[in-house]
């Protein structure tokens, strides 16, 4: 009689499966059951209390909830289309750049390198009304007025918009320059043979190039900017009247200053679909890039 | 023979040292050995009581382990996941009036612990707001907030402004005594966007609590005894409405929907406000030519009154047992001794306001015969303002009933909604908060 073995394979990864069911599968496990349950912070024996699809249903017609996504999805897609922009510009033009380049790689670094809590000080600082920067420099030039850059509805994005761009560009920088570095003169340089306008050669070669790698930008930072939260929390705490309220301020207030954490998963779980598709969308991209290119999908 | 001198004074010495402590540790009980752990509420204006524990600790052997000193609202966030995690065995708490009630079953009853003639040594007033379902659930420590009218003094002194006043107003110009003159002098002192007539809290429970004790001012309430939401009454109307006129006629900053306590403090010593309701912690900084270009220039009133009553939301600061300590005795001895007579008189020789009848005479009379004549300007209209205080309703819903109100009250401010438009959204959403809690 031989003692039953567990396969080699499934021992060798176990060490794995312990620690990703510690920190990853249960705490989803855990908040996903929440979610079901009237769970306040201030009461643990409500996390007995099983209320079915209540929460979810609650979400589902709170007109405040949806508009909070509508606005995410609204501040996600241009912010990730401004930043691409100003992304794919700055690392052309650094691609330029002859001497002095590492530095100012660096440089560029810096933005990323500030907590998103201190961008957002120092951006509610330089958009305060009365005395911020930005109305100062205005007042100063003559313009006598005091514009409400975190009061109205249009400005208070702007705003908000500016400060996530200010920080985050420089991640699709750095990526669309590893892309131009990993790039193959030869193509180029039969195009310059071939009589093509330097447009010509960026839009058909060096851009589709680049797309695997701006994808991989869009996805990452699609991710991150779903889940935007310090900045605009220091800025604008959502506010006012709710004009600048994205996903991750309603469900912080409401999981816990509210306390209400059942309901904050349920609001969790249900704008992960929002993180799912952009995810899914982007990694579609990435795969037609990528055989556009001729390699594997 | 000097020497023998020596000797008799140090014993001397020695002698009344071991008096003195003798009976402080008699007051205070002896506890060799036993560590409280204590989590308390940091910052520059809390800090100097801090100071007095090792004279508690010496006078009774324990020590205390401040396990946590962050923000009043920070403090609160860890709380609450204490709470969620069962891990509350910690004794003393830093605890508030306005989020007392949010922490059912944490906090001890002191009406047990602690003797009742040293409770009724309390303002009654603080008693009574520290008082949830009939527990006594903190004593106050000197941390007592209620907002008065400050107000620049040079614009009452101006023979042009105060003939175009009674102008343009036809009555005379002088410190208000009302929130409607308050609106009238704001809209005619303004000048945006150098100069601004007043301003307010705009945003978080800030703007709720004004709102709120414009409501008690008007003679509405903000809910019934049943706990339902009567906010959005003619009385609720009229507050919000005050809100929205200053607003739109550019007499506030127009970012002040975004401001809080510290932009509004800022604000009015900057010199480019003319009147602010504001807490007493404040009134030294005003008038400190180092922290305020006001300095000098500023008067305080009492708060001006609405149609029916004067505004006079308030809240204390106080120290709380919890249930799961494992030597309450020991923590309500220090949570006694924090709120002592002799603590108060040194926490509020700081300027904050104190919660002990004996220490607010001891304040007003000193600040009487003393030679700062701003110092007791102050003292002498927070202790009237005091006289119309009332706290928030006691119950745990009201911090997030707040969280429902206040992007309504902004979205009336800045012309999102009409006032009565926000004020019955926010009540339906009020309404379906408490019936969600089981109040009816």
């Amino acid at each position: 009689m031989t003692r039953r073995r567990l396969p080699e394979w499934f021992v060798l990864l176990l060490p794995a499966i312990i620690v990703i069911a510690a920190v990853v599968l249960i705490p989803l496990l855990f908040s996903l059951y929440s979610s079901f349950t009237p769970y306040k912070l201030t009461r643990p024996s409500t996390l007995w209390k099983w209320v079915g699809t209540y929460n979810y249903e609650k979400i589902l017609s709170d007109a405040k909830f949806w508009a909070a996504f509508g606005r995410t999805v609204l501040f996600l897609t241009i912010v990730l289309n401004l930043e691409l922009l100003f992304g794919l510009g700055i690392a052309l033009m650094m691609n330029k750049v002859t001497w002095g380049q590492r530095t100012l790689r660096t440089i560029l670094m810096f933005p990323m390198m500030f907590s998103p809590i201190l961008v957002g000080f120092q951006f509610k600082f330089i958009f305060n009304d009365n005395i911020g920067l930005v109305n100062n420099v205005l007042q100063s030039m003559g313009f006598n007025v005091a514009l409400p850059w975190l009061v109205d509805a249009k400005l208070a994005m702007f705003s908000i918009m500016f400060a996530e761009i200010w920080m985050s560009t420089s991640v699709f920088a750095i990526l669309i320059l590893a892309g131009l570095f990993a790039m193959p003169r030869d193509p180029l340089e039969a195009a310059k043979v071939d009589g093509c306008t330097p447009w010509q050669s960026f839009r058909h070669i060096t851009l589709p190039f680049l797309m695997p790698f701006i994808y991989i930008a869009m996805t990452i930072r699609s991710l991150d900017v779903a889940r935007a939260y310090d900045i605009v929390q220091i800025m604008t705490g959502g506010g006012p009247a709710r004009r600048t309220e994205l996903l991750w301020t309603l469900m912080s207030r409401t999981g816990y200053v509210d306390a209400r954490m059942g309901l904050a998963n349920a609001m969790g779980y249900v704008s992960i679909l929002l993180s799912i598709l952009f995810t899914i969308y982007f990694f579609r991209k990435l795969s037609a890039a990528r055989a556009e290119l001729g390699m594997a999908g | 023979m000097q020497k023998s001198n020596f000797f008799k004074g140090l014993m001397a010495c020695t002698a009344m040292v071991a008096v003195s402590e003798s009976a402080l540790a008699s007051e205070w009980g002896s506890f060799d050995g036993v560590t409280i752990e204590a989590k308390l509420i940091g910052g520059q204006q809390y800090e100097g009581l801090y100071g007095r524990i090792a004279d508690w600790e010496a006078a009774t052997g324990a020590k205390v382990d401040i396990i946590s000193k962050k923000s009043h609202f920070e403090i609160d966030k860890e709380i609450k996941s204490d709470m969620a995690a069962g891990t509350t065995d910690w004794c003393v708490g830093s605890n508030h009036s306005s989020f007392a009630p949010q922490y059912e079953g944490l906090y001890t009853d002191l009406n047990d612990l602690v003797p009742a003639d040293v409770v009724a040594e309390f303002v009654q007033g603080n008693i009574g707001a520290s008082t949830v379902g009939g527990e006594l659930l903190m004593l106050p420590r000197a941390q007592f907030d209620v907002s008065v009218l400050y107000y620049l003094k040079s614009n009452y002194e101006d023979a042009d402004k105060t003939a175009a006043f009674k102008a343009e107003y036809g009555y005379d110009l002088a410190v208000p005594e009302t929130w409607e003159q308050v609106k009238d002098q704001s809209i005619f002192f303004a000048d945006p966007p150098n100069f601004y007539g007043t301003q307010y809290a705009g945003k978080d429970e800030a703007i709720v609590g004004r709102f709120y004790e414009m409501v008690v001012a008007e003679g509405g309430n903000y809910l019934d005894e049943t706990k339902k939401p009567i906010f959005n009454s003619d009385a609720g109307q009229r507050a919000l409405q005050w809100f929205v006129d200053l607003y739109e006629a550019k007499a506030v900053p127009a970012g002040t929907t975004s401001y809080v306590w510290d932009d509004l403090g800022q604000g009015f010593a900057s010199g480019t406000v003319a009147l602010n309701l504001d807490w007493p912690g404040w009134a030294g900084f005003f008038n400190d030519p180092e922290s305020s270009k006001a300095a000098g220039n500023v008067g305080v009133a009492v708060q001006p009154m609405g149609s029916v009553t004067r505004t006079g939301w308030s809240g204390h600061h106080g120290f709380s047992v919890t249930n799961d300590c494992a030597n309450k005795e020991a923590a309500v001895s220090l949570v006694n001794f924090l709120t002592s007579e002799d603590s108060q008189l040194a926490e509020s020789a700081g300027g904050s306001l104190p919660t002990r009848s004996a220490v607010w005479e001891a304040n007003v009379a000193a600040a009487k015969a003393g030679d700062d004549a701003f110092r007791a300007e102050a003292l002498a209209a927070f202790a009237e303002g005091a006289k119309y205080a009332f706290a928030v309703p006691p119950i745990p819903e009201w911090g997030e009933s707040t969280n429902i109100v206040f992007p309504e009250l902004q979205a009336a401010i800045v012309g999102d909604k009409t006032v009565k438009e926000a004020l019955d959204d926010a009540a339906e959403a009020v309404d379906e908060l408490m019936r969600e809690s089981g109040y009816y």
